[in-house]
């Protein structure tokens, strides 16, 4: 009961997260808030830019044919000021990593990274602000 | 006499704590020329997205969170604030307009796609150099960096200024607080959020001065043009950083093609 209790908890985080993404622009104007997708695939670039950072990576589809990925997440200043550089991300570039986010609207294979897990085991994720305090911190 | 003492009682509870760090006049760390001394380097003041970041590395979990207190109004009373109101409030033909541009921000906000925010919008320095007759503010900003050299010595505003987003500026002192006078804006940036549009004919007033180790920040806004009435924002409280000042990345705006409506945006 305990463990159900706290996966609901972490739903609850998750969807909250998906709601905060930046407000650069209304994140459902965009991106499919009630669609998260989980990609695999090889890290092959990571830029470092305003207004939000972007990574790409190779995804091998259903198919077997290797789909180009692009995402956005939060700018550079947040991430510098949660203690993230581009370096952190970088270092995964060529090698295979996890990434959690939410889909374009447009279809296009797009959307906004909410969560990626980097080769070395290392998970990086946009969490409610108030996960700190809920998490017992 | 009974019900005024109870009076004066509820209206005590009705206020806020008043900032009881500002330490007296005398103890205000002074530059040379014996007035306050706001070199420092100050909080970042821009919006940035109100999320944590949960890290997790080998099953140790550790959230960081942002401190954005120095982009919000001061949550206490503080001493030496002006009366303030949360929103400006413009002449009755303009009202329509304010509000179709919020409504329409993602079209019609420079700032959406990577303008420069200008003053008032920008908020207070992340760096302040202050020397005897000049004082140097630092920005680190979605659009670039900017900084603005403003003199202390008591000369006028420059004569037919070329029109700009961070305006043409001079700064005096009134007793411990720095004024700086801010004229000779481009009418096309906004001074807040939501649709705050001006015209040429903006008049910034900034003040800035010490509550104990921080920082506050108060603008008053004149345009006569367009507002009723100058408008002054509640102040607000910035803290000391030790986080040093970095070239802000390049910003190339991608997302405005990929938007399905104009929904309302907010960045600083």
């Amino acid at each position: 009961m305990r463990h159900k209790l706290f996966g609901l908890r972490i739903g609850v985080l998750a969807l909250s997260a998906a709601a905060f993404l930046w407000a650069h622009h209304s994140p459902s104007a965009e991106f499919d808030m009630t669609k998260k997708i989980t990609l695999t695939g090889t890290l092959t670039s990571v830029d470092w830019i305003n207004p939000h950072i972007k990574v790409a990576m190779e995804v091998k589809g259903e198919s077997g044919k290797v789909e180009n990925w692009g995402f956005e997440s939060n700018p550079p200043a947040w991430f510098r000021r949660v203690g993230v550089s581009r370096a952190d991300l970088a270092k995964a570039i060529g090698q295979t990593v996890k990434v959690e986010g939410v889909r374009s609207k447009d279809g296009s294979f797009y959307g906004y990274l909410q969560k990626i897990v980097l080769p070395d085991g290392t998970s990086l994720e946009l969490v409610s602000p108030n996960a700190a305090q809920e998490s017992g911190r | 006499m009974k019900l005024h003492l109870l009076c004066l009682g509820m209206l005590a509870a009705l206020l806020p704590v008043v900032d009881s760090a500002a330490p007296a006049s005398s103890t205000v760390k002074r530059a040379a020329g014996g007035h306050p001394d706001l070199s420092g380097v100050w909080q970042f003041a821009i919006d940035l997205p109100p999320v944590a970041l949960k890290k997790e590395v080998n099953g140790k979990v550790a959230v960081n969170t942002l401190d954005q207190s120095a982009r919000q109004p001061a949550k206490i009373q503080i001493a030496g604030a002006l009366p303030s109101t949360p929103a400006p409030e413009y002449k009755p033909e303009f009202q329509e307009k304010v509000k179709y541009l919020a409504e329409h921000e993602s079209k019609t906000d420079e700032v959406f796609y990577c303008g420069k925010p200008g003053v008032p919008r920008i908020g207070p320095p992340r760096k302040i150099v202050q020397l005897p007759n000049e004082i140097i503010f630092f920005y680190e900003d979605i659009s670039g960096d900017p900084y603005r050299i403003i003199p202390t010595d008591g000369r006028p505003h420059r004569k037919n200024p070329n029109p700009s987003y961070y305006g043409d500026s001079v700064a005096h002192w009134e007793g411990d607080t720095l004024v700086v006078d801010v004229t000779g804006f481009v009418d096309t940036s906004w001074f807040g959020e939501d649709g705050y549009f001006h015209t040429d004919a903006m008049h910034v007033i900034e003040r800035l001065w010490r509550s104990g180790d921080n920082l506050v920040y108060q603008v008053t806004v004149e345009d006569p043009k367009v507002l009723a009435r100058p408008w002054t924002e509640p102040p607000r409280i910035i803290k000391p950083s030790n986080d040093p000042l970095e070239e802000s990345p390049k910003c190339v705006e991608t997302d405005a093609g990929k938007l399905t409506n104009n929904d309302h945006h907010g960045q600083r």
